[in-house]
């Protein structure tokens, strides 16, 4: 009588096809008749059937955001087509700057042969030209300067209690508030990063990693954790920026005033 | 999200749209995890393959044919970043006390039947401790195999392995985790 091999019944027990063997049935027939091989696989069977699937441990419904906020900044550059190396923009930056250097080269030119400046045609060079918001523009600009300085001052609030919470203290009611924060946050980025004010978009960045954090923090977390998020809150001086931010944009919201140009060197 | 928004997504995400790769890495990233918990047997182990798989995959976009199934491909990065991973800390893995591995269902005071959940839990630990000691291809293949229930010929095609040698990483991790498991058959 032929035997099996324990290789043929480990296949056999994960109902793969035993090597060989042209049929199932061939196994059962013999598992059947065969007390040794029976044995053997009984004992297999037994030692596999005990090892069960590990339960990982559980994950929450944001857990797919938390993997995002942290790889989304090492995500690398995609690869592009050669001839769009050409047209990046600090190529373009630098010939705009050869650019006016030549205009200017060439104005100055005219002016020491000539003897006497062509004033006015200087000065169109010069200055730049003023620009011209349509009255709706200026209102929904208005209107999202609003919205993020509110939600400034509602995540600044947060990151105070938080700053300030004792360990062991129950800290659910400032999550449930970071949770309803970091949905509005996500918004206002992607609005701020289409409207162009990308440094707008960096710092509601980093306070929504912060309000995440926040939110998974066990709501009785002990005095080490609350350290790590106080630690890495300062790191980022995300308080200081939030702040910041939050005044900026306040006097912007006044009609005709000036929007920073420097906001990321102000506030980082 | 249905092929075609997937689709759609991945588009963008090949033109270099890092937002739409979001939409993926929400809708994967738990079962990522579970596949990476499995084969690592480690939390935080699992969640670097986590996310260095959705670094590689993204990486990679331009090599994903638009008419597989997305989670079919992320699954064998997974499954490679995480062989890759136990490789890369392989001494770790080699002092690592059994109390640090793994163990489910650990046995509580007001447990109805506390011999049978103190059994099982020396069998979970006994199984982590045989785990540790495969090699990290065995350990991927018999996860696999026994775990996640794929077939040989899909685990040789996610990890790169002939059947033959499948096969042999399956045999070898259950030879040597019966070898493991065997004391305690006799004591029960």
């Amino acid at each position: 009588m032929k035997h099996y091999t324990e290789e043929d019944l480990i296949l056999y027990y994960y109902e793969e096809r035993p090597r060989g063997s042209s049929a199932v049935g061939e196994i059962v027939q013999h598992l059947d008749t065969c007390a040794q091989c029976a044995a053997v696989y009984r004992g297999l069977a037994a030692t596999l059937k005990a090892i069960e699937t590990p339960e990982a441990p559980e994950r929450g419904d944001q857990y797919g955001l938390e993997v995002w906020q942290r790889i989304r900044h090492q995500l690398p550059e995609p690869e592009m087509p050669w001839w769009s190396a050409w047209f990046r923009a600090d190529r373009l930056a630098f010939a705009g700057a050869v650019a006016v250097l030549v205009l200017a080269a060439f104005v100055a030119g005219r002016w020491w042969s000539a003897g006497s400046v062509p004033a006015p045609q200087v000065a169109a060079v010069a200055t730049p030209a003023t620009p011209q918001t349509a009255p709706a523009e200026d209102s929904r600009e208005r209107i999202l300067l609003t919205s993020v300085a509110d939600h400034l001052d509602r995540s600044a609030r947060v990151l105070t209690d938080i700053m300030n919470a004792r360990a062991g203290v129950d800290i659910s009611a400032e999550q449930r508030w970071a949770e309803d924060l970091v949905a509005a946050s996500r918004l206002y980025r992607q609005d701020a990063a289409d409207a162009g004010e990308h440094s707008v978009a960096v710092v509601l960045d980093e306070l929504e990693r912060s309000l995440v954090e926040i939110v998974h923090t066990p709501s009785r977390a002990n005095a080490a954790r609350l350290d790590e998020i106080r630690r890495r809150i300062d790191a980022a001086s995300l308080l200081f920026k939030v702040r910041v931010l939050g005044d900026e944009l306040r006097q912007r919201e006044q009609p005709g005033a000036a929007r920073p140009r420097a906001l990321t060197t102000q506030t980082s | 999200m249905d092929a075609t928004e997937v689709t759609a997504v991945l588009a963008r995400a090949r033109q270099g749209d890092g937002e739409a790769f979001r939409a993926l890495v929400e809708q994967h990233s738990r079962r990522a995890f579970q596949l990476a918990y499995r084969i690592t047997g480690n939390e935080q182990d699992a969640e670097d393959v986590v996310q260095e798989s959705f670094i590689r995959a993204y990486r990679q976009l331009n090599r994903f044919e638009a008419r597989a199934h997305f989670g079919t491909w992320l699954h064998r990065i997974v499954a490679n970043c995480s062989v890759d991973l136990i490789r890369s800390r392989r001494a770790r893995f080699d002092h690592a006390s059994t109390d640090d591995l793994p163990v489910n269902n650990q046995p509580e005071a007001s447990d109805p039947n506390p011999e049978r959940m103190a059994a099982s839990a020396q069998i979970e630990r006994k199984v982590a401790a045989a785990m540790s000691a495969l090699s990290p291809l065995e350990r991927a293949a018999f996860t696999l195999r026994h775990y996640e229930g794929r077939s040989i010929a899909e685990i040789g095609k996610t990890l790169g392995l002939g059947t033959s040698a499948t096969k042999h990483s399956v045999f070898r991790a259950v030879r040597k985790l019966r070898a493991a498991l065997e004391p305690l058959r006799g004591e029960s």
